[in-house]
């Protein structure tokens, strides 16, 4: 009987700890100090410390001297690396998102769990790699619900430009402009260093690295929208459109503030 | 002996402690008992889908179904996948030329039959689409088809108290979001596979053919696989047959800008062909003997036209009955009353 009994207790402790092994066993990480970095986007128009971008005002363009007034300028950026000061890079997990100049929260970008250190350069892509086009489904920034996607032929639209003109024939201009693989693609690597200064990182403080963009680069080849108001496939006007503002010095680094 | 009994329940027990922390989910295999999953039938290659970044769960295959029923999905809340896309019809439409829309829309394309979808490599007749996942995203925002916007859906779905609790339980989820909305239609999509006809069963040794049938296969195999290849009975290439001199629809060209893509299309695959009429990206041909007669001497040669095609010997009319009667044995039945892939509220 006694022999049965302790079975019996035996039995129950098994069972006991059945109920509590299942439980995920969060091993205690290792604490890893790490810090924020945010990338600011300052917007300016025509040349260097020319004045501020803003969406629903008359802008010239230098080049074209088209009157242009925007009403959408919306773009992908993607791939942040941060490069230490030993030359190493940090990479950036699951990094993609739509600057959308009507939303000023999109106009800083949030990079977290950055390793404590001292950095001297930022990489990342403009538009989104070629593998997040053809691999379904996606979330986040890269959601269909955020109208940057094609669905009839699959791709992002890597960066949309509309806006009211007086020289456009329509009165208006829309350029939808992505593509990723071949000929088309105009996704592009861009590296900026920070000109001489170091970003240092330091624990549970945010960081702020402070960029220029000037989109008036999108007509550094592109021409008047007198002649061409409208780009909605990939292909070669997408291309020279895209790559004047995604692959020349239309983003220049400004300032650190730590 | 009650001692025995005690310590084979402790074994049971100490066994039960080892086999309860398998995971639950993601796993194929988990259903094997009830033999259901998505396997690769034995005459068929590797599939282009592999649901990564999607594992398979029942959970998610039966969301994916409900969903590809439910007229929730359209703006005015009339009109689901299926319907034009129906099982007894091989989910094609209800032998239509053109397929009506919200409002009675119709659109200009004839809306294709899916089966065997996790071997494509692109979608849509232009190829347009690259992925099973987004490929929804064509018929439900087309104004000619659901004409709904991905947002007003989500928000019809976060609505519903039962599709809240049955993404939280599929893909663990508070707020559904377009990811994986299309992530379970393509759980039940890629589950389409029609390889039980007779010509596979013939393939694998179980049917025999006629000696029609076996003469059409031998023709067909001749003059047709080069591009309705076995067993998918497509290449997916994009060509034009001559249908027109000078193509309406631009085709593939409106993916290429090629204009030497107009007026192409993929070729599409022939399984369940007899249940699928009418045929071509219009719908203009009713019948397969209209089609064969198009094929074997009607092409228009419009200078892009597919030159194998217009290089076709002509056919004797027993020959072109012969090969209908192979066309026939495509038709797989079980594939159109598969309770698995019926109307779950029906």
């Amino acid at each position: 009987m006694k022999k049965n009994q302790i079975t019996f207790v035996l039995f129950l402790g098994l069972m006991v700890s059945q109920l509590t092994s299942c439980k995920k066993k969060t091993p205690t990480p290792a604490v890893v100090e790490t810090g924020t970095v945010t990338i600011n986007l300052n917007h300016k128009w025509g040349t260097a410390n020319g004045s501020d971008f803003k969406l629903d005002t008359t802008l010239v363009q230098p080049d074209t001297g088209d009157s242009l007034n925007f009403t959408t300028l919306e773009y992908y950026v993607s791939n942040f690396k941060l490069k230490k000061s030993d030359g190493t890079w940090w990479v950036h997990p699951d990094s993609y998102f739509l600057v959308d100049l009507s939303n000023p929260g999109s106009l800083s970008l949030n990079l977290t769990n950055v390793p404590l250190g001292t950095y001297t350069d930022v990489n990342f892509t403009m538009g989104v790699d070629s593998l997040h086009n053809v691999s379904g489904a996606q979330g986040g920034a890269l959601s269909t619900t955020n109208l940057m996607f094609w669905s009839w032929n699959s791709g992002y639209i890597m960066l949309k430009v509309e806006g009211i003109s007086n020289n456009s024939q329509t009165g208006s201009f829309a350029f939808h402009l992505g593509g990723f693989s071949g000929a088309d693609n105009i996704v592009t690597d861009k590296q900026i260093s920070f000109s001489g200064s170091s970003l240092s990182v330091s624990s549970n403080h945010t960081s702020k690295v402070f960029l220029q963009v000037n989109p008036d680069w999108l007509w550094h080849s592109a021409p008047s929208v007198s002649v061409l108001n409208s780009i909605h496939v990939p292909g070669s006007d997408a291309k020279t459109m895209a790559l004047g503002f995604f692959a020349n010095n239309s983003i220049t680094f400004d300032h650190i503030v730590e | 002996m009650k001692q025995i009994i005690f310590a084979l329940i402790l074994i049971s027990a100490v066994v039960f402690n080892f086999v309860s922390c398998k995971k639950k989910d993601g796993n194929v295999s988990t259903y094997n008992a009830t033999n259901w999953g998505f396997k690769i039938p034995a005459n068929f290659p590797l599939p282009n889908y592999t649901f990564e970044n999607n594992a398979q769960t029942i959970d998610r295959f039966g969301l994916g179904r409900l969903l590809f029923y439910d007229n929730i999905l359209s703006l005015n809340n009339k009109i689901s996948c299926s319907s034009c896309h129906a099982p007894d019809h091989a989910f094609s439409d209800h032998n239509v030329a053109l397929s009506a829309g919200i409002g009675g829309v119709l659109g200009t394309r004839n809306a294709p039959s899916l089966s065997n979808l996790a071997w494509y490599p692109a979608f849509m007749w232009d190829g347009g689409v690259n992925h099973i996942e987004v490929q929804p995203m064509v018929p439900l925002t087309s104004p000619t088809e659901m004409n709904e916007t991905m947002a007003n859906i989500l928000a019809k779905l976060n609505a519903n108290t039962n599709y809240k609790n049955l993404f939280k339980k599929a893909y663990d989820v508070d707020v559904i979001t377009d990811q994986v909305l299309l992530q379970a239609l393509a759980q039940f999509t890629s589950m389409l596979i029609s390889a039980d006809s007779k010509y596979d069963q013939y393939i694998a040794g179980t049917a025999s053919f006629t000696d029609a049938e076996k003469t059409g296969l031998d023709i067909f195999r001749n003059k047709c696989a080069g591009c309705h290849t076995e067993p998918l009975f497509t290449n997916f290439s994009y060509e034009n047959i001559g249908l027109d001199m000078v193509s309406v629809d631009l085709g593939r060209q409106l993916i290429t800008q090629n204009p030497l893509d107009r007026g192409k299309f993929r070729v599409p695959s022939l399984r369940n062909v007899a249940k699928t009429y009418p045929y071509m990206h219009d719908g203009r041909f009713f019948t397969l003997s209209q089609v064969l007669d198009h094929h074997i001497n009607g092409a228009l040669n419009n200078g892009i036209t597919d030159s194998t095609l217009l290089q076709l010997t002509p056919l004797t009319s027993a020959e072109k009955l012969d090969i209908i009667q192979f066309l026939n044995t495509l038709t797989d039945i079980q594939f159109m009353v598969d309770p698995s892939l019926a109307d779950p509220t029906h």
